[in-house]
């Protein structure tokens, strides 16, 4: 049997790991076992399917490496049809399948419904594609984080930077949905402390919005700036194409999940380039822009090596699964260099004991996450000639 | 050989349990019922829960379609009207003694009921089943508004409390299945007798034909609204029970999706038939889940895999359905049918 050169070193670094493991790592199981549901078939199913490669991804990276604390991690990654009790019913079989390390949730519905139910033998570190303002709270919800500022933060640093250009009026257009609502009180009590004055709350359907008659009541309104929120990829290229069709200025940003490339640059092949200036807040930076993200770079490296074709391009969606998993394997090592049992409850303290913490430039600064989120972010503008979302503000925190 | 029954009173022809092999059939489904959790894990405790909390509903839509002939697309509503009142009533009377919360949820569905019934009283069929769609919209609407939000939590759902029992608190999953498990056989045991009295008989002969039924002195107004309040309370003492095993719910979890799903159950597993409900829920709840285990088997979570087996696996189980109705139009209880005749009649049966 020959060994080739990859094997070689991923087995040397394993042994080399494992010898100089602490003790309580050797003593447990052959793997760390992750958990996750994602929405791979039913209205989510784009995102979904952008999201598991990553997953898949950085688990090769960090077992390539030598896996945590010299064992190997492993994901493993069920459809939920973005239907709560379909990924609830993902977990319990997970956790019924043996000692389960981290769950990667799918959606707040599905956070909202286990989050009770982590207590005891259930509590299981957990991680989602969810920046619902409800969970990031350390006291209600021990087990659960997000890996970024929640739907207020991001609001709040939107209003932060209107204040800071001079603005003085806004508008909010939200989704009539719970991820629409979320930072809605929290933006009034901020305008009223900035000095901004809404002008104008819109509410509009999840999908097949009557665009006229919400892009009428912008018009009469006439904000300065619109802040859009609970989109993914409808509604909010609607609006903006039928506002600037009517003639209206107002400068529109959108939050995370509005601020994707590939929407965007969608958008501008089939219906024009009027999403040329849209702003919005996005807590990573974009993955074309390494010059000071070494740990893009490191990706970078290994999908080129992968894959010779790989375009170079990572989706804002999969880059909150890599930040996900890294604060995960940080709290891992953490937990470990302690000589600590791998417990939910160790694994949390670990994680709020980070300070400043280098995450390799998903951020402009060092973050710490004490309060289980990381509230910071920074403004983009997307060029539609350029087809980039390019900074235009500094990193602002909350 | 079982050659035929001799009869000698109407109780006779009336009874259930008629034979060795319907009173032993049900004395091992009670055994197994009762002893599942003592084999089960978690996950097939939850899976088991929700299937049976199905079935309960299901039951409901059974005398509402089934025996009675009236089509109904919001009973999804109905059973998020029992699940709300379960959480308002708990958080209004701390430790409310759950049968007095399953009373209050079926009660509250039932009038409901009542109130989304009225339109059987002019059109049937298709146009009900459009009428009866209002449900799910009005109710959700309501369920998520801002002004309610401090009783059902609005948009963000709300957490639910557990039971309690004489101080105890029916906190895990086997505790839960215990509570709900000997509600299911007193519904469907209730449903069962239901159709041997005057009124379940009223029912029937409303769907075989109403003018003559109402020919025969039967007031269809009442019966059918009487239907629908018996078939709401169904639901909504399946909500209640969906609060408690759940530890949180959302408006989601009651969308016009679930009152489909109740119908489909129902067709599957052949209307008009007490264990209908029960075969197509166990069909309809199952099968997704068993084929993610396969599919889970051939991936082994990996996320790549997963991208082209999801799109499969809804395929497969689209393609299941279609066949099954081709094949078994009649539902899964004609082929349990089946197979007692066959069994009777052995070693003559074909």
């Amino acid at each position: 049997m020959t060994m080739k050169r990859r094997t070689f070193i991923k087995a040397g670094a394993a042994i080399t790991a494992a010898s100089l493991a602490p003790a309580i790592v050797r003593a447990e199981e052959k793997v760390w076992r992750v958990g996750g549901s994602l929405p791979m078939t039913g209205p989510f199913a784009t995102a979904g399917q952008l999201v598991a490669p990553a997953l898949t991804d950085f688990t090769m990276m960090v077992n390539d490496a030598g896996g945590i604390g010299g064992k190997p991690m492993k994901i493993e990654v069920e459809d939920s049809g973005y239907v709560p009790k379909n990924a609830l019913a993902n977990f319990e079989r997970a956790l019924a399948s043996g000692p389960l390390h981290g769950y990667f949730g799918d959606s707040t519905g599905f956070m909202e419904l286990v989050g009770p139910s982590l207590t005891g033998d259930k509590a299981v570190m957990m991680m989602s594609t969810s920046f619902a303002s409800s969970l990031a709270d350390p006291a209600k919800r021990p087990y659960q984080f997000m890996a970024g500022p929640s739907y207020q933060d991001q609001v709040e640093i939107l209003l932060k930077d209107i204040s800071a250009k001079g603005g003085k009026t806004v508008a909010l257009v939200y989704s009539d949905s719970e991820f629409g609502r979320d930072p809605i009180p929290h933006a009034r009590n901020i305008a009223k402390q900035l000095g901004i004055k809404i002008v104008l709350e819109e509410v509009t359907k999840t999908a097949g919005a009557d665009i006229e008659s919400h892009v009428t009541k912008l018009a009469q309104a006439n904000p300065e700036y619109a802040i859009l929120q609970g989109y993914v990829t409808g509604v909010w290229p609607q609006l903006i194409g039928a506002a600037r069709a009517f003639g209206l200025s107002t400068q529109f940003m959108g939050t995370f999940w509005g601020m994707e490339k590939v929407v965007a640059d969608r958008v501008t092949e089939q219906a024009g380039p009027f999403l040329d200036g849209y702003q919005g807040v996005m807590p990573y930076r974009y993955f074309y822009d390494q010059k000071d993200a070494p740990y893009y770079q490191e990706v970078n490296a290994w999908k080129k090596a992968q894959n010779a074709d790989f375009p170079g391009y990572i989706v804002t969606w999969a880059l909150e699964a890599y930040i996900n998993l890294l604060i995960w394997k940080k709290s891992m090592e953490i937990t470990i260099e302690a000589d600590k049992p791998i417990t939910a409850d160790n694994l949390m303290a670990s994680m709020r004991s980070i300070r400043n913490w280098d995450t390799g430039g998903f951020f402009g600064s060092p973050v710490s996450l004490a309060e289980h989120k990381i509230g910071q972010g920074r403004v983009y503008k997307y060029s539609a000639e350029t087809k980039l979302f390019t900074p235009v503000s500094d990193w602002i925190t909350t | 050989m079982i050659t035929g029954h001799y009869k000698t009173a109407y109780a006779a022809d009336e009874s259930i349990w008629n034979n060795w092999a319907k009173k032993s059939g049900l004395v091992i489904a009670l055994i197994g019922l009762f002893a599942f959790p003592l084999f089960a894990n978690n996950y097939l405790l939850l899976i088991a829960g929700q299937i049976l909390i199905y079935m309960i509903a299901v039951t409901g839509v059974n005398v509402l379609v089934g025996y009675t002939g009236l089509m109904s697309l919001g009973h999804g509503a109905f059973f998020a009207v029992g699940a709300y009142t379960a959480v308002i009533a708990h958080n209004a009377v701390e430790n409310l003694f759950p049968l007095i919360t399953l009373a209050l949820s079926a009660g509250v569905a039932a009038l409901f009921g009542l109130l989304f019934g009225l339109p059987s009283l002019r059109v049937k069929g298709l146009y009900l089943a459009v009428a009866t769609l209002s449900a799910n919209f009005i109710i959700l609407f309501l369920i998520r508004q801002d002004w309610a939000a401090p009783w059902t939590g609005g948009r963000q759902g709300i957490e639910t409390p557990n039971a309690v029992i004489f101080g105890w608190e029916l906190a895990s999953n086997t505790a839960k299945y215990y509570l709900i498990a000997p509600v299911f056989v007193v519904f469907v045991l209730f449903a069962q007798n239901l159709f041997r009295t005057r009124f379940g008989r009223a029912l029937i002969a409303i769907r075989d034909n109403d003018h003559s039924a109402e020919i025969l002195g039967i007031s269809l107004y009442a019966y059918k609204l009487k239907s629908f309040a018996i078939s709401a309370a169904y639901c909504g003492a399946a909500g209640a029970l969906w609060s408690y095993f759940f530890p949180a719910i959302l408006p989601e979890d009651f969308s016009l999706n679930m009152s489909i799903t109740l119908v489909v159950c129902l067709i599957a597993g052949g209307m008009g038939r007490t264990l209908g409900p029960l075969f197509g829920t166990l069909l309809i709840l199952l099968i997704p889940e068993i084929l993610k285990i396969i599919s889970g088997v051939f991936t082994g979570g990996d996320g790549n895999a997963l991208i082209h087996f999801s799109s499969i696996r809804d395929i497969v189980f689209g393609l299941l359905i279609i066949l099954f109705l081709i094949f078994e139009p009649m539902g899964l209880v004609s082929i349990w049918d089946r197979f007692w005749r066959f069994v009777a009649r052995w070693p003559f049966s074909k």
